[in-house]
């Protein structure tokens, strides 16, 4: 549970950006007959609130209100103190405070309307805590799950987006080329921390195949790990809210690998996206994206199947696994899935 | 292992409370009561662990990634990832419906998992698994020693990383790195620097460290899951005769606060030893949620841990409780300062485990 640097940049997450994205929320509300939204976010789950607001809770949990009239209300349970702090990272009409999240919302929606229809996003998925207290804070407001309408505008990305996430796989980027030149794996994830929060990440999971011959699976490196001739090492950056992958393989030595055909496979079969037909050579490949708050959920892959399909204009990260020349190659990039009649393409190259 | 010593203590406590299968949920955040069971550090999504009284772990991921990491970092529980784990671990449960069932903590599990419209019953297991984390094995104290000590360590690079000029951020990318050369995976750090313009810490932000700052912060790595937490101040130049005077206070309230742990005090207790000694300067306004929210919490799995050391919290202290002592809070002279120590209760009292002196630092301006 850690965090970087978290602030807002007004030039990268404009005011008319956020105000954008509320009006389509709005319209979509006011459609559906709601009276007001409401959208949780915690450390594992921001993605949803961030981009309505920028706020990114680094510890703590809140719900952010959305009215049809009014500027969001954010009830946050981290405490009076941090407020100067939320209101410096985000751009929210007025933040409360309160241990009972739940009941406070409630109540403050309720105090205007005490049958309000209230759209939830991801309800079902909500704390039970959460939702109990909703329900004794407003006992006659009317709840409703808000996923259907809430995940088609917050699963499809604006330029804003796309250029947050070209930004942080950039910072990926450049923080993994640093791979190959260090003498152990302690020094690689280190190097790689200290280059991508120097850069001004929100986070950065660093995992790690230490030896691809052996195991392919990536983990997290907690004290010591023999490196092997080959392996990998899979950057998540997270930036002013946007995360996004970016997965290479590298050499112990610098010796030269096939990366070039990895990756002329990989844009090739991203490139037909949502057709899964040119994955059907990789041993194993997964899409992410955000849906609603979680900021890199599977989608569709070898392992998952479809479990929801790739809509048009969506950002995604891309793993996959492949053998070049009997090599085993482990790589992946944020790609864009292509609407209006444009292919999906990578967003940046793994390297 | 220690893994497997909890999973046998868990199950044992199963056993005494007649329950067959428990449900444990975890995140990034609050990941303490499915590490217990799993052994595996959530990052990424939400997961379900369903233990049965046979022995078995069953972890459910929403996270294709975090999956695959369980399997090679958790191998020795059943790892399955679905796009709704409350669907999936309810289909589980549909099969022993008729057994005794619970969960913690209950009030993050998924709403549509805790509804009573399910075809099956889950008791609230909660204060059983808080009973748990709360209370130590010899292990588990062995690991906060080893993380205590990273704290002492990352401590001095800290001491090494504030310079005018820098931004915090820059200052906390320095920790973050030299933790994962030791690896050390996770860390919990937030950090302060200005003067009275500062009410506490927060992610680091762009602001720049400058001579005559209080520099704050509160560092908590984690071994194998377990967070100590140490807190310090420094000051970028020559203490001014004020922010000695002030930290004075805070020194005689840590001290105190550490004096009044012992077998058969409580949360409450030690709060109160540490605000006698603000309110004895006239500061007691200080030791109120208006400007802090704890004189100390507990430590283990999770970075904020109960007790949470507050006058009107009478959890009883007992052996095998671990904790941070730290009378952090706001003085009106010169701003927000922080010290505080992780501590291990024994039967003669408190066995503090950080070895950093309990003094206010001095860094070149």
């Amino acid at each position: 549970m850690r965090r970087g640097l978290i602030s807002r940049s007004k030039a990268e997450l404009p005011d008319a950006v956020l105000e954008a994205r509320i009006a389509r929320l709005r319209a979509a509300m006011g459609a559906a007959g709601l009276d007001k939204l409401i959208v949780y976010t915690n450390n594992t789950r921001p993605a949803g609130v961030s981009w309505l607001t920028g706020f990114v809770p680094y510890w703590s949990e809140a719900l952010l209100v959305v009215p049809m009239d009014d500027a969001p209300v954010l009830v946050a349970a981290l405490s009076h103190r941090v407020k100067g702090w939320i209101e410096a990272t985000s751009r929210i009409g007025e933040v409360i405070h309160s241990p009972r999240i739940g009941f406070a919302a409630a109540g403050l929606i309720a105090a205007s309307k005490a049958d309000a229809a209230v759209g939830i996003a991801d309800l079902e998925g909500l704390p039970a805590g959460i939702s109990d207290d909703l329900r004794e804070g407003g006992p006659r407001l009317i709840l409703s799950d808000a996923t259907a309408l809430f995940a088609p505008l917050r699963g499809t990305a604006d330029s804003t987006e796309i250029a947050l996430a070209t930004k942080a796989a950039a910072i990926a980027q450049r923080a993994l080329a640093q791979g190959s030149s260090r003498a152990s794996l302690g020094e690689i994830i280190a190097a790689i921390e200290a280059q991508t929060r120097g850069e001004g990440a929100e986070e950065i999971y660093v995992a790690a195949a230490p030896d691809l011959k052996r195991d392919r699976r990536l983990r997290r490196i907690e004290g010591e790990a023999a490196l092997g001739d080959t392996f990998a090492v899979r950057a998540t950056v997270a930036y002013k809210g946007t995360w996004i992958r970016v997965l290479r393989t590298l050499t112990r030595d610098g010796s030269v690998i096939p990366e070039e055909a990895a990756r002329a496979r990989l844009a090739t079969a991203v490139a037909k996206l949502p057709s899964e037909d040119d994955f059907a050579g990789f041993s194993s490949w997964l899409v992410e994206g955000c849906r609603i708050a979680q900021p890199l959920e599977p989608l569709i892959g070898s392992r998952v199947g479809t479990l929801h399909p790739l809509a048009p204009g969506a950002l995604v990260s891309v793993q996959a696994s492949l053998e070049v020349d009997g090599a085993p190659l482990l790589i992946g990039a944020p790609a864009l899935i292509g609407k209006d009649g444009e292919a999906a393409s990578l967003l940046v190259q793994p390297f | 292992m220690l893994a497997q010593e909890r999973r046998r203590r868990l199950l044992g406590a199963m056993a005494d409370a007649a329950i067959e299968h428990v449900v444990l949920y975890g995140n990034a955040w609050q990941g303490d009561y499915l590490r217990y069971a799993t052994d595996f550090g959530i990052l990424e999504g939400h997961g379900l662990a369903l233990v049965s009284s046979d022995g078995t772990t069953e972890l459910f991921l929403d996270s294709a990634t975090e999956a695959e990491r369980a399997e090679s970092e958790a191998p020795e529980n059943k790892i399955y990832v679905a796009a709704d784990i409350a669907r999936a671990v309810a289909a589980r449960l549909d099969r022993v419906a008729n057994h005794r069932l619970a969960a913690a903590p209950r009030r993050f599990l998924p709403t549509w998992l805790a509804d009573n419209a399910r075809g099956f019953v889950l008791e609230d297991a909660t204060a059983l698994l808080d009973r748990l984390l709360l209370h130590k094995l010899p292990a588990e104290i062995a690991a906060l020693r080893r993380a205590a000590q990273m704290a002492d360590d990352a401590f001095a690079v800290f001491r090494e990383a504030v310079r005018p000029g820098r931004r915090q951020y820059e200052i906390v990318a320095d920790i973050e790195a030299y933790l994962r050369r030791r690896g050390c995976p996770d860390n919990f750090m937030i950090i302060g620097s200005g003067g009275t313009d500062v009410l506490g810490m927060t992610p680091p932000s762009e602001r720049r460290v400058v001579r005559g700052d209080l520099v704050t912060t509160e560092l908590t790595p984690a071994v194998d899951g377990y967070f100590a937490q140490i807190c310090r101040t420094l000051v970028v130049g020559r203490a001014t005769a004020a922010q000695r005077r002030a930290f004075d206070v805070f020194r005689e309230a840590l001290a105190a606060g550490i004096a009044a742990v012992r077998p058969g005090a409580t949360a409450a207790g030690v709060a109160r030893a540490e605000n006698d000694v603000f309110r004895k300067y006239g500061l007691g306004d200080y030791t109120t949620s208006k400007w802090t929210r704890v004189r100390g919490h507990g430590l283990g799995l999770f970075c904020d841990s109960k007790p949470h050391l507050l006058e009107d919290v009478n959890t009883p202290l007992t052996p095998g409780m671990a904790l941070i002592v730290h009378p952090n809070t706001y003085h009106p002279d010169v701003g927000y300062i922080v010290l505080g120590d992780a501590v291990v209760v024994t039967q003669e009292g408190a066995d503090v485990l950080c070895r950093t002196p309990r003094e206010l630092f001095e860094v070149a301006a």
